[in-house]
């Protein structure tokens, strides 16, 4: 379910996937970024990079996402689900995308 | 069609067609478009219509019904034995999460692995998870969620592990079991920092080496330092001998001495 979800990365410059694998509430985290990591998702932008920071501090799950106008999404993943998570992040990137649409509309006629 | 209305005239009904007789003019029984149906017909599927039947107490007044455990496949129980082999018969096994790679990136990793001896298995959680639990590894439990691979190794090459992981970004290495000790990944990167056995080996043995070493001379200090001490007083009396013959003197002192 959580791959048929679509998110276009492109207004995304980079994602940053922190986790401490030995804690219990990391589940759903590991799957967004197995999930991010499908090659129709990362199609959509070969230029944002992926990165995942695996540590075994007991520090809670993080989701750092990075925007190409400097707008930062950070989700703390303990007591989210996958697909709220990529829901999330799809929805603010079609929003993204509109408004440079709109942009690049009034900026051509 | 209208033509044959037998139900008219004669007494003994010899013609008597009931099907004509309700039938003026139009449609047959059976039709291609959608026909009403004969009202007494749907009194009769009303009445007939289909009513299922309750259960005397409703079902969740009843106790729960134990589910019955599947039976356990063969191929399940093959699988829990080789999981069992691999961590029985390897030295290093090392947990990492898999991302969808493209084929042939997995294809390289595993040559480049398979270079240093290093095996990669792909593994199913729900066949990991009971050996496990079973078994001494019960910490190694929290890593096996989502996708995972196990790296297995029956020599400890770290380091040529990280370097091949380092080329790839998809796979995220979780943490590792090598020799029985469960390490997180910095634990990993610190096990390549360190020297091989051998060589750990021959440092401990100088260091320990090095303090015996050192008592025979700390014992013989005392009576080395009055040895020379004797032989410089003895040559010092010499040399004041050839200067002025008093030696005798000091001589039989130090041997009535």
């Amino acid at each position: 379910m959580a791959s048929k979800i679509r998110v276009v990365l492109r207004p995304v410059k980079s994602i940053v996937v922190r986790f401490c694998p030995f804690e219990s509430n990391v589940e759903s985290t590991r799957k967004f970024l197995g999930c991010i990591n499908h090659k129709k998702i990362q199609a959509t932008n070969k230029n944002c990079e992926v990165t995942a920071d695996v540590r075994h501090d007991g520090s809670e799950p993080l989701v750092d996402v990075m925007f190409a106008d400097g707008e930062r999404l950070i989700m703390k993943g303990a007591n989210l689900t996958t697909i709220e998570m990529l829901t999330a992040l799809g929805s603010r990137c079609n929003a993204k995308e509109l408004k440079e649409e709109q942009k690049g509309k009034k900026k051509s006629p | 069609m209208a033509a044959l209305s037998g139900g008219g005239g004669a007494p003994w009904r010899r013609g008597w067609l009931p099907a004509l007789q309700f039938v003026r003019r139009g449609s047959k029984a059976v039709t291609r478009h959608w026909k009403a149906m004969h009202f007494q017909r749907q009194k009769l599927m009303a009445v007939t219509e289909y009513v299922a039947p309750r259960p005397a107490v409703p079902p969740r007044c009843l106790a729960p019904r134990k589910e019955t455990r599947e039976e356990d496949n063969g191929y399940v129980r093959l699988l829990r034995r080789q999981v069992e082999e691999v961590f029985r018969n390897n030295r290093l096994i090392a947990v990492c999460q898999y991302n969808s790679m493209p084929g042939e990136d997995v294809v390289l990793m595993r040559h480049y692995l398979r270079k240093h001896n290093i095996e990669v298995k792909f593994v199913l959680n729900e066949i990991v998870r009971p050996v496990l639990s079973q078994s001494k590894y019960k910490n190694l439990l929290p890593l096996f969620v989502a996708r995972n691979i196990l790296l297995v190794s029956r020599e400890a090459k770290v380091k040529e592990m990280l370097r091949v992981l380092k080329g790839v970004p998809q796979i995220n290495l979780l943490g590792a079991c090598i020799d029985d000790t469960i390490l997180s990944r910095k634990g990993v990167e610190n096990f390549a920092k360190l020297p091989s056995l051998e060589a750990s080996q021959g440092q401990t043995v100088g260091a320990l080496a090095l303090l015996p070493s050192q008592t025979s001379s700390l014992l013989q200090r005392g009576s080395a330092h009055l040895t020379a001490l004797l032989d410089q007083h003895i040559r010092r009396l010499q040399a004041g001998e050839t200067g002025s013959p008093a030696e005798p003197g000091p001589a039989q002192s130090s041997g009535a001495h």
